[in-house]
């Protein structure tokens, strides 16, 4: 029952909450409003189409590319508490983003998601270089933690240097939905491709979550596997972080959701941390925008608040 | 043979961290001030003060506790880093790395910004409340004892950091509508620490820090292992009992007053058993120095770096203490 | 509804209008270049406290302000010629769904913080977009000008700037000048003094104050502690308070406070932090001559 109807199950709340996200915020339209859809009296054009519509198509696709890499980290390197975060592919991302907006704050605000890719790339490739070709899980992910922390502590050194540029950096720390719009869908798109061949992996994950000799024996790779769904991860969760920042234990949680809901075979496992992903980001982003309207709190905040009792009780669970 | 050599040494290593300790001491009370201070009138501040001079004025009233406050925290820090690392066995446990500088933060954050309870000490006492939870729920994920467990105590560590520090930012940002005015209250520094300051950390460091010298010799037997620890006459439960409370106290009520300071607990202990091997009665004394000679030293630096504003201390630390961090990982794991 | 009008009126109302649509074609440069707009906007939002000020000094009532959900953060004089409006929204991240429902005809956004969503407001309605975050005194005046003409009112600003420049100079003759005043913010656990090239420090210039210096680079902003504020050693110190107790109030105690020579001649003051921090614009500037001119009456 579980395989044939949890993913239409969550691919149905993932259009559920987009039908709330288009109804629901600073200014609530109603339903009947809304199915006047290209209609000429049609009064929230601006609101559906360039504001609602694309936060929702945002919030999907990052949500869903962060889980997915979370997935993915957490099948090779089969630690509970992994993820890009963990990885500091996050941290490398928001150091090189921080950087850039204090050393040219004059600059078009449009460049950052290029920057933080390109930030994410570079902690990936200093972490390839520290770890070396064929590292032991534990060495893995202690160096991801370590490399985060020093890029956690680069940031707060370089906005403290810079008080002034800090409004603005922190904004997009947080991780945040807000001002994303059309262009940014169209930075993601090309990115969307990872996916399917993500799903090519099912097989070995599969293998390897068994036993590493075990899936050896059975003819997997295990190096070219691991390298293979770390390099998708990064590549993932670097677009996910460029555009919206990064949003906290998204990339953590939506995976152990998923295993809960729909097991821990990763043909279920990775599309299922997808939808989970989407439904969680395209949630908090709806609860930030109605909570205290027209305030708006970052989705970043509301994942964190929401997110850390779930990873409270999941950590006394894994115990 | 290297014991012998240590040995002999040992005196030597424990004056000329002294000597070093009194020099830094003097220099941070005129370096890198707005105003013109001379090493002279650092000297005669404290020595010979002359009412209604500014510039010995700001040594008594500004240098004099910052420098002592500096010194008292980074005793405790590297304290409770060395008491952490003889209690679980593990050399990278220390305060930053087993989240319980982010659980006292975020205990003060609770207490502050939602203003909970108000009152004298509610802040510190909220600190090492939030620091014991922290330690608490790291150590009942983890494991005591050393070898194959110990990334999984790590790992828990900084989940448990990664988890109580989203909570703070959360917190702090929803409150503080200046973001300058959230970074600052994160990183931990001396700029405001004055003698009442001083006043609050000493009753408390200080005896704690004594109780870590007399500690020492237990940390010794537990390194035996648990099994012939207790055959010694140990009691396993209360020994860890009591070293937990010391570390919390000691950093809970540091952080409570001048933020967290964070990677001094991690690093230090390790290049103090380089210097003098694993005998804590041994090491204690020369970490405690190390401790605060770094901290003095991390101090000035923030003053000197964007001179005149300052940068606080603990970002300083944090900064050059991670890839030491990394290079543990790289060497021990 | 036109079956009551008479035809002299409807023909008053046509002539008006073309004659508005005329007079109100406008072409200004922002800071995206050059911005065209051929009719008097009636529905302006506005996403920064300077712009308000500029809006009031001709007397025009924005329909939406980004005031951070607080109406109280608008100057009551400011206040009272505005009316009422709608919050969209912080000014760090205005609620674009607020601003489109209230179908403006003009947006008026500041290049600091809004240059991230200009496309997105571009498409609400025509977006004039100017420095206002880290001005100093005479950009705020030259971007006041330049929103005065953009909504087709350049004159009557232009004779609101001069009233402005006549007025800060009478108050500038009501004061000492020459004194070196130091103003800052002050939170819970952060002094921020604002130097000449912060919107305050310049205030102070033109009423023939000395600014201090308090930075090497010029910075407009320097967060400061006790032994900085010693060695600028301002003759008259100037607060503002966004917590109360803040960090001054806890230097109080300390003997050094008493080394200060503003504080040894008395000459610390409090001001409204709002006011002398986040308005920016003509009256914000008149209300900070004011409590000078009170602050100086006094002493």
């Amino acid at each position: 029952m579980r395989a044939t109807l949890g993913l239409p199950v969550l691919l149905l709340l993932v259009a559920l909450l987009i039908v709330a996200s288009f109804m629901l915020g600073a200014v609530p339209i109603p339903l009947a409003e809304i199915l006047k859809i290209g209609q000429a009296d049609f009064a929230h054009s601006f609101t559906l189409y360039q504001y609602r519509l694309p936060r929702a198509v945002l919030a999907v696709l990052v949500g869903g590319m962060m889980a997915l890499a979370g997935a993915l980290v957490q099948g090779v390197i089969r630690n509970p508490l992994a993820s890009p975060d963990v990885l500091g592919i996050s941290n490398g991302a928001g150091l090189l983003a921080v950087c850039f907006i204090t050393l040219f704050p004059q600059s078009s605000a449009g460049a950052i998601p290029l920057v933080a890719l390109l930030g994410s790339a570079m902690a990936a490739l200093l972490l390839w270089l520290l770890v070396g070709r064929y590292p032991s899980e534990t060495r893995l992910a202690l160096t991801g933690v370590a490399l985060a922390a020093f890029f956690a502590a680069c940031i707060d050194f370089v906005m403290l240097l810079n008080p002034q540029e800090i409004n603005t950096a922190l904004l997009w720390l947080t991780g945040s939905l807000w001002g994303r719009n059309w262009v940014q869908v169209q930075l993601l798109l090309p990115w969307l491709l990872l996916v399917p061949v993500a799903l090519l992996l099912v097989k070995p994950l599969n293998l390897l979550a068994l036993d590493e000799q075990n899936a050896r024996s059975m003819g997997v790779n295990v190096p070219l596997v691991r390298f293979a769904a770390l390099a998708l991860a990064v590549c993932l969760s670097g677009a996910g972080v460029a555009v919206c920042g990064p949003v906290g234990f998204l990339g953590l949680i939506a995976p152990h959701v998923t295993r809960r809901l729909l097991g821990s075979r990763h043909q279920l496992l990775l599309p299922g941390s997808f939808l989970v992903g989407a439904i969680l980001l395209l949630f908090a982003d709806l609860v930030g925008r109605v909570i205290d309207p027209p305030i708006e709190i970052p989705a970043g905040i509301v994942t964190a608040i929401l997110g850390a009792p779930y990873f409270l009780w999941l950590l006394f669970r894994i115990k | 043979m290297q014991n012998t050599k240590s040995l002999s040494s040992y005196p030597a290593l424990l004056a000329g961290l002294t000597l070093l300790l009194a020099l830094l001491f003097w220099w941070s009370l005129f370096s890198w001030s707005a105003m013109n201070i001379s090493a002279r009138d650092a000297l005669d501040a404290v020595f010979n003060h002359e009412a209604g001079n500014i510039a010995q004025t700001i040594v008594r009233e500004l240098r004099l506790p910052r420098a002592l406050v500096a010194i008292v925290v980074g005793c405790a820090m590297a304290a409770a880093g060395a008491v952490m690392q003889g209690l679980t066995l593990n050399p990278l446990a220390s305060p930053s790395v087993l989240g319980i500088n982010a659980g006292a933060a975020l205990g003060m954050a609770l207490v502050t910004t939602l203003g909970l309870w108000q009152g004298a000490f509610s802040t510190s006492v909220a600190a090492v409340i939030g620091a014991a939870l922290a330690w608490l729920i790291v150590m009942s994920l983890g494991s005591w004892k050393a070898g194959g467990q110990s990334s999984r105590l790590v790992l828990a560590g900084i989940a448990v950091s990664a988890l109580c520090m989203a909570l703070t930012k959360a917190l702090v940002i929803l409150h503080e509508n200046q973001a300058v005015a959230v970074l600052s209250w994160l990183a931990g520094g001396f700029v405001e620490a004055r003698w009442p300051l001083f006043g609050k950390l000493w009753p408390v460091a200080v005896p704690a820090l004594l109780f870590t010298l007399a500690f020492a010799p237990t940390l010794n037997l537990l390194s035996l292992g648990d099994e012939n620890a207790s055959h010694l006459g140990v009691v396993i439960w209360a020994v860890r009992l009591l070293g937990s409370a010391l570390v919390l106290v000691l950093v809970g009520w540091t952080i409570s007053l001048v933020g967290a300071i964070g990677f001094v607990g991690l690093i230090v202990p390790h290049v103090a058993r380089k210097l003098t091997g694993y005998d804590y009665r041994r090491n204690m004394p020369v970490a405690m120095l190390m401790g605060a000679c770094l901290v003095l030293l991390a101090d000035i630096v923030s003053r000197a770096i964007a001179f005149p504003t300052e940068v606080p201390a603990g970002a300083i630390l944090a900064l050059f203490g991670t890839p030491v961090f990394i290079y543990l990982v790289r060497s021990r794991i | 509804m036109f079956l009551f009008l008479n035809f002299r009126k409807i023909l008053t109302i046509v002539v008006l209008a073309v004659i508005a649509s005329y007079s109100a074609a406008a072409t200004v440069q922002d800071s995206k270049g050059e911005f065209t707009i051929d009719y008097e906007p009636q529905r302006i939002v506005v996403l920064e406290f300077s712009f308000v000020d500029a809006l009031a000094a001709v007397g025009i009532s924005p329909v939406g302000i980004a005031d951070d959900k607080d109406k109280d953060r608008i100057l009551p004089q400011v206040r009272d010629i505005i009316g009422d409006w709608t919050s969209v929204g912080t000014r760090s991240q205005p609620s674009l769904e607020v601003i489109a429902s209230l179908n403006p005809d003009l947006i008026i956004a500041d290049i600091s913080r809004h240059e991230a969503v200009y496309e997105d407001l571009q498409k609400i309605a025509p977006t004039l977009i100017l420095p206002s975050r880290r001005e100093t005194y005479e950009e705020n005046l030259q971007a006041a000008v330049v929103v005065g003409t953009a909504i087709g009112k350049q004159e009557e600003l232009e004779a609101r700037l001069a009233q402005h420049r006549q007025k800060m100079n009478e108050y500038a003759a009501q004061l000492p000048g020459h004194a070196r005043v130091q103003f800052g913010v002050a939170r819970d656990d952060l002094l921020s003094l604002h130097s000449e090239n912060a919107y305050a420090g310049g205030v102070l210039k033109t009423l023939g104050f000395e600014n201090p210096k308090v930075s090497e680079e010029g910075a407009a902003y320097v967060s400061t502690g006790l032994e900085q504020l010693l060695a600028i050693n301002a003759d008259y110190l100037i607060f503002g308070y966004y917590s109360n107790p803040s960090i001054v109030h806890k230097w109080h105690a300390e003997p050094l406070w008493s080394l200060l020579k503003a504080v040894q001649d008395d000459h610390v003051y409090e001001v409204n932090a709002n006011t002398w921090s986040r308005a920016r614009g003509m009256m914000a500037a008149e209300t900070m001559a004011q409590d000078l001119v009170r602050i100086f009456a006094e002493h």
